[in-house]
């Protein structure tokens, strides 16, 4: 049976790959990391402004 | 990335409270920064050649150091300590301010202020001469002379010492055309050593949303001297603002969008190649005037979160700041307190 020995060679590669993609992101020292997870932090930060702020302070409350 | 300060290292200049409404008559500068210059406003009821100029009139597009300002304005400044400020207005042209500063981490003090604006009237409630200066108690002096010379040059200068030394010395004029703005700055010049400081910054308005600049800095020391230079590109939008920064020592990319009267919202993302790091910082400001309350708050991508509650007590010509900062990462936390009177 191909199937089930297939998936098990391909699941130590995805994991190995979350390894590798997990100490990219937590590797504080590398200065391209840094650079890439902040440059998409920023693009989050202005998705989250332009699209989640839109809510009025002064609004009346709903009455219960 | 920019001004003169930056590239010379000095010791910053001390924050100015802002929390004071100025006195009638008087026009108090934002801290250390330049008077806003009012906007060109195009002529209405021409004829269809004149509106179709009009319709094509490029504006201008404000000074180079303050295409980051307004998402700059959004977070709040870090504060420590006690501080009071009382401020008086001693005429229509001359007001004076006692401030007060209790701190743990750096010693205690006492600065006196003053503020001159003259007669010379270049638009609402723009007056010239301004005239700013402090000393603190060990007799170190803060002071700037802004003037407007003709109705597009403005020039500024400014000097600190610590104590009988000075350590900062800097004059610059800026040109305002109809569509762009040009400045040069002069810091430090020392004739006699042959050292100082230049930069030059162009604004351009390509479109009336787009705008495109450069910096270049050049620096003189004996034996050494270099010249960097920098990019930066502004587009407005109906509510927001993107500025984009570009150089060989770093990126500074920030965004500022106005939800609505009450909140605005501000991200800011530096790198410099210099230091090999990089930050991204959101922020936000909610402005309820109902209840005279301002609150700022702020998170970035080293741990910090800082808040900042300013609520002005009326009718008494009272405002109060608290202010806090928790660096998570470093388990260090910081809170201020300030009163303004006057």
């Amino acid at each position: 049976m191909t199937g089930p020995e297939s998936k098990k060679a391909s699941s130590p590669g995805v994991m190995n790959w979350f390894r590798s993609a997990y100490r990219f992101s937590t590797d504080r020292n590398d200065f391209r990391r840094n650079l890439l997870v902040n440059l998409g932090l920023f693009v989050a930060g202005v998705w989250v402004a332009r699209n989640l702020s839109d809510f009025d302070l002064m609004s009346p409350q709903p009455v219960a | 990335m920019g001004g003169v300060l930056a590239a010379s290292s000095p010791n910053p200049p001390p924050p100015v409270t802002s929390g004071a409404a100025p006195a009638p008559g008087l026009t108090v500068p934002p801290g250390f920064g330049m008077p806003p210059v009012s906007p060109v406003i195009p002529s209405t009821g021409a004829d269809p050649g004149q509106q179709q100029e009009a319709r094509t009139h490029l504006p201008n597009p404000g000074a180079f150091d303050e295409c980051h300002r307004k998402c700059k304005e959004v977070f709040p400044i870090q504060m420590e300590g006690v501080r009071l400020t009382v401020n008086k207005g001693l005429s229509n042209h001359f007001q004076v301010n006692h401030t007060l500063m209790l701190s743990t981490m750096d010693d205690s003090s006492y600065r006196f202020g003053t503020t001159y604006v003259g007669s010379k009237q270049m638009g609402p409630a723009e007056f010239f001469p301004v005239m700013v200066g402090d000393m603190d108690n060990s007799g170190s002096l803060n002071a700037q002379i802004i003037h407007q010379i003709s109705s597009r040059i403005r020039s500024k200068f400014a000097f600190q010492t610590q104590q009988q030394k000075f350590v900062n010395w800097q004059g610059d004029a800026e040109f305002r055309g109809e569509d762009f703005t040009a400045t040069v700055t002069f810091g430090n010049p020392d004739v006699l050593v042959g050292s100082g400081i230049i930069v030059s910054h162009y604004l351009q308005s390509i479109t009336p949303s787009l705008a495109l600049g450069g910096e270049l800095v050049y620096h003189r020391r004996p034996g050494e001297e270099g010249a960097v230079m920098s990019l930066v590109g502004k587009y407005t939008g109906s509510n927001y603002i993107a500025t984009l920064t570009m150089g060989s020592a770093g990126a500074h990319a920030s965004y500022y969008h106005k939800a609505n009267d009450q909140l605005q919202v501000g991200v800011e993302y530096e790198a410099s190649a210099r230091m090999q790091d990089t930050s991204v910082s959101f922020g936000y400001l909610l402005d309820v005037p109902k209840a005279n309350l301002q609150f700022k708050g702020s998170i970035d991508s080293n741990w910090v979160v800082g808040a900042n509650l300013e609520k002005k007590l009326l009718p008494l010509p009272l405002s109060l700041v608290l202010c806090s900062f928790l660096n998570h990462r470093k388990n260090k936390f910081q809170c201020g307190f300030s009163v303004t009177i006057g």
